[in-house]
């Protein structure tokens, strides 16, 4: 492995002497909100971001993650501090940025540091292969499961929350500076 | 601290390891050699081993730490159970850890984002190994089979495998291979949707191929994965044709599926032609590999999404085809259906409604013209991970008309439904449905069900 390594080594790490690229710098940049604005994710730098991807008519698993990321959002106003809010689309081609205009509006999510993301389907799958969102379309539907990723303001993974139920699966404690971290460490 | 430089050096070579035997899985994926592959999971197995062995090491160096300095802030570095920490290595090598705490604490820090984020990409990378295999599966139990009234007990519902290989940016591929009982028990093997479609536009997909007719609602929104409907069954009119279905719910030919943003809403369309169905042996026949006639099926669905009102949805659907039974007479029946549907699905509510109207031709005979009718309304609940839902469905068919009557399950009927949807997780269903039928004109009968089923998807 000592040998292959250096060999076979390649997105792995950086070029030499150039800086890690944070997770957020990873991560694909352009996108376009609900009001069809263009937004890069560089924007958010700085802040603590709680990442997330939906579909417009998820109508099991995404409304309990919209729940879970209001709770987030309250502890954290709580704790006087601000974040981002990011839900990027599963399927643009359908959830395009009227779909989360209207989205919003039937929801009351209309704060603005919630950002609902349209981009293109290699963008979207991109996004969800670094943050760890698996998925899989059947027809108009999109399987996937409850996942919320944190990335702290140093642009790097903060925390994440998954499986059925609100579980945080990791958090170091030195980044997860939001109140909201009461909720039980994974058994992993 | 020399203590602690010794740890952060051995540390930084065991994150240089582990990022070394990640790196080539990259390179694996890419090459899409079968052996290199495996080669590279066992390293990767290997990388996570390490850092299992950097997560232990960093957790007895906090304990030292703490040793050394009961007052540190607690920012130092800890682990928590399931977050993978390590020492810091730069990107391009090891460098020399520095005695001052202050700093080995914040490498230590980096160095566990490092490790996390390396995990969490590896942990994404993994359904990219080769083409996903997806599907359901389901089974049941009840005092009588879901579609079989005259058998009783548990029952194997099907095992359907749904592969959508992506071929280039705008070559779409759908293919659905279903297993399942039939009304007599025999397993019936069904490659039940196979599509290869051109994506035109954003929204706007050609497909040719075997797919689910375009016609109502409930036919293109649950097609055969139970795991996803919310009940324990279709609606008995929008069957399957195996499983006791009146409409030709497969269609092979030709299908523009595409929608458009308005000002005012989302409309969506479809348009397909294909091959006209036949009925065989009292079910319809899709006419797999042509019509024996050349006859073809022509219909269109339209359908629109207010931007005001979320989740509501009014259509419109309509088909015309020639339809040859094997009957002794062999009759010929022009088949024309029109049909309208409402839906409102919320995060809270699905509900939906249907109504079909046939206007029937004898072709080959001289029974004229025939008016049948038939319909459903669904509301469900969502509320959490239970869903009651209710279900009403009549059809009201014309037994003078060939098409009906040459089909096993063309004969007319009411059934009321209450049912129970449970979530087990996010993957699984447990649902329970009691029923009552009504025959109501080739025997005239009434017949009751309780039926459960087990639901998943995979």
């Amino acid at each position: 492995m000592l040998v292959l390594g250096p060999l076979l080594a390649g997105p792995c790490f950086s070029d030499a002497g150039a800086p890690r690229k944070s997770l957020l710098e990873q991560l694909p940049q352009s996108w376009i909100d609900d009001q069809g604005r263009d937004i890069n994710l560089a924007e958010f730098r700085g802040r603590r971001i709680y990442f997330t991807m939906a579909y417009a008519t998820c109508r099991r698993v995404c409304p309990m993650t919209m729940a879970h990321l209001q709770e987030l959002q309250s502890e954290t106003e709580a704790s006087g501090q601000s974040a981002e809010f990011v839900i990027i689309g599963y399927d643009p081609a359908v959830d395009d940025p009227q779909a989360w205009q209207q989205y919003r509006r039937s929801r009351g999510l209309l704060r603005e540091n919630w950002h609902f993301l349209t981009g293109t389907p290699a963008t979207a799958e991109q996004l969800a292969h670094r943050l760890g969102f698996p998925f899989w379309k059947y027809d108009k539907h999109v399987m996937h499961e409850y996942r919320i990723v944190v990335v702290d303001e140093q642009g790097k993974l903060a925390a994440e929350y998954g499986t059925g139920t609100k579980q945080l699966l990791h958090a170091p404690p030195e980044r997860l500076s939001s109140a909201g971290a009461q909720v039980r460490q994974s058994e992993k | 601290m020399l203590s602690l430089n010794s740890h952060a050096r051995s540390l930084c070579c065991i994150a240089v390891l582990a990022m070394m035997a990640c790196a080539p899985f990259r390179t694996a994926h890419a090459a899409a050699d079968a052996q290199q592959v495996a080669q590279l999971q066992s390293q990767l197995e290997q990388s996570l081993k390490a850092i299992d062995q950097l997560t232990a090491r960093v957790r007895e160096l906090e304990s030292r730490m703490d040793a050394v300095q009961p007052g540190a802030a607690p920012g130092t570095a800890p682990a928590t159970a399931g977050s993978p920490a390590s020492a810091a290595p730069p990107a391009t090598g090891v460098a020399p850890a520095t005695p001052a705490s202050g700093t080995a604490d914040e490498r230590l820090a980096s160095l566990e984002g490092d490790v996390a984020e390396i995990t969490a990409a590896n942990a994404a990378r993994h359904d990219d190994m080769g083409l996903p295999l997806h599907g359901f599966a389901d089974v049941g139990a009840g005092t009588r089979s879901p579609n079989n009234p005259d058998l009783h007990g548990a029952d194997v519902g099907s095992l359907d495998f749904y592969l959508t290989p992506e071929l280039g940016e705008r070559t779409r591929s759908l293919f659905e291979l279903n297993f399942k009982m039939s009304t007599t028990g025999a397993l019936v093997t069904a490659l039940e949707r196979i599509q290869l479609g051109y994506q035109l536009a954003d929204a706007t997909t050609l497909w040719l191929g075997r797919f689910h007719t375009p016609y109502g609602y409930y036919n293109t929104a649950f097609h055969h994965g139970q795991q996803i409907s919310t009940s324990l069954r279709r609606p008995k009119l929008v069957e399957f044709e195996a499983s006791g279905g009146v409409l030709p719910a497969h269609t092979v030919g030709l299908w523009l599926a595409g929608a458009k943003r308005m000002e005012m809403g989302r409309l969506t369309y479809d348009l397909y032609a294909g091959n006209a169905q036949r009925i065989v042996a009292g079910v319809i026949d899709t006419n797999n590999v042509g019509s024996p006639h050349g006859d073809a099926i022509y219909g269109g669905n339209v359908s629109f999404l207010p931007q005001a009102l979320d989740g509501f949805r009014v259509g419109l659907s309509a088909f015309t085809t020639k339809v040859e039974d094997d009957l002794v007479a062999r009759n010929l029946t022009r088949v024309n259906n029109y049909g309208v549907y409402v839906v409102y699905d919320t995060d809270r509510w699905e509900n939906m409604a249907e109504y079909y109207r046939f206007d029937n031709d004898d072709l080959s005979g001289s029974t004229g013209s025939h008016n049948s009718e038939m319909g459903y309304v669904q509301i469900a609940y969502r509320a959490g991970a239970w869903i009651p839902y209710a279900r009403y469905e009549n059809a009201d068919f014309d037994q003078t008309d060939n098409y009906f009557a040459a089909q096993r399950s063309g004969g007319s009927y009411f059934r009321t439904a209450l049912g129970l949807r449970y979530d087990l997780d996010w993957t699984s269903a447990l649902k329970l449905e009691i029923a009552e039928t009504h025959l109501t004109d080739r025997a005239t009968d009434t017949y009751e069900e309780a039926l459960m089923q087990y639901a998943i998807r995979f």
